[in-house]
């Protein structure tokens, strides 16, 4: 796999916005981005009221992503680029639930949103509207979705990577800083995990370093890409960054997100928790 | 760069003009806040983006700018920087101490 295969840049966006078969979505933490301004054509995906069930703490089942692709007007060979804020973090998110439920065909715009902006591209307001699809997903493909009990018996035996940032892995912080610090989970993280920030990926601009600045990232780190890796975060969001990273722009094998991340493992009873930096 | 570390209106480097108040204000509660408002020739820079690092110099945490270009971080007790990225290739840092209760109010100019 190449980065062609999953990455588009901005002058590609531009050049193919509106191609029959490209489907541009945006998806956000907060979903206002979208409606103050969006790249032409792109639908909007909210990644808390569109892709998690509103009762149970979990993905919506394979129908809802059916219903949900459908009501977006998005075939199952159509090719879809995602991006939005927070450097692509809700859109890496999308990207790995597109590839749980089966879709192939999809990339990300390097850069996100941000580095769209800070090039002063066109944004516009116009939402479009698609016709209607009947879209067919597929069941999930768990061998890139880790869960809890997996990441208790990976302790000491696989690649745990930690992509949150220091202070978070440390225990002093329990959410990144832009949200207030009062969570019921304890602080820490899963012993023998190592730190390596998902930012450590990604330059300024939010686009990703090259393959070999990442491997020598990771290889540094003490990650030994000869066993298997489950990344994780606070929610998930993050860490589907690092295991884009390493699984679709590195192709390695063997490479789960652990979407409950933090904020369920530090809240299980009994599981071994380890602060400060670690070694 | 020189740390905002609270009391009067004290300027840091060019760019981060930084009136700080140490105010503490109930609703900072436990929180150590650092927040403030990015501006170019007096005018709000709306479309922006303002970072928060650590000591180290790692990320901790981005947030774009407001319609006024302010901007928040809920930190944690100690020093950091906040670097703001802007259209035309601006990049400015401020470097700021952060305490549990307290806001810290930034004034960026670029």
């Amino acid at each position: 796999m190449s980065r062609s295969d999953v990455l588009v840049d901005a002058d590609w966006v531009e050049a193919h916005n509106g191609d029959p078969g490209i489907v541009l979505v945006e998806v956000d933490e907060d979903t206002s981005a979208y409606d103050k301004g969006h790249i032409r054509g792109a639908v909007k995906i909210d990644w808390k009221k569109d892709l998690q069930d509103p009762v149970r703490r979990d993905f919506i089942d394979r129908a809802g992503f059916e219903a949900l692709l459908s009501e977006l007007g998005i075939s199952n060979d159509d090719t879809v680029i995602l991006y939005g804020g927070n450097n692509n973090w809700f859109a890496a998110y999308a990207y790995w639930y597109f590839k749980l439920y089966g879709h192939h065909n999809v990339k990300l715009l390097d850069g996100g949103r941000k580095k769209w902006e800070l090039e002063s591209r066109e944004l516009v307001t116009d939402v479009p509207h698609r016709a209607r699809t009947s879209y067919q997903a597929h069941e999930q493909d768990t061998s890139i979705r880790a869960f809890r009990d997996e990441v208790v018996s990976a302790i000491g035996s696989r690649n745990l990577i930690d992509v949150r940032s220091p202070d978070e892995f440390a225990g002093r912080l329990l959410a990144p800083a832009h949200l207030p610090q009062e969570q019921a989970q304890r602080g820490g993280h899963v012993p023998t995990a190592k730190n390596v920030p998902w930012s450590k990926a990604a330059e300024d601009d939010g686009t990703f370093k090259s393959d070999d600045a990442l491997r020598t990232l990771y290889g540094g780190a003490g990650v030994d890409f000869g066993i298997d890796t489950i990344a994780y975060c606070r929610i998930g969001e993050r860490s589907a960054h690092t295991w884009f990273v390493v699984h679709e722009l590195l192709g390695q094998p063997n490479v789960k997100n652990y979407d409950g991340s933090w904020t369920e493992y530090g809240s299980l009873v009994g599981v071994p928790i380890e602060v400060g930096d670690g070694s | 760069m020189t740390p905002a570390t609270g009391g009067d209106s004290q300027a840091t480097a060019a760019g981060c003009g930084a009136s700080v108040r140490g105010v503490v204000i109930k609703d900072a509660g436990s929180q150590a806040i650092v927040q403030g408002r990015v501006t170019k020739d007096g005018a709000p820079v709306p479309v922006g983006y303002a970072r928060l690092l650590n000591s180290g110099g790692d990320f901790v945490a981005e947030v774009p700018l407001d319609e006024d270009g302010g901007f928040r971080f809920f930190a944690a007790p100690g020093e950091w920087t906040v670097r703001v990225l802007a259209p035309g290739g601006i990049k400015t840092d401020c470097g700021v101490a952060a305490a549990i209760g307290e806001i810290r109010e930034l004034e960026v100019t670029v």
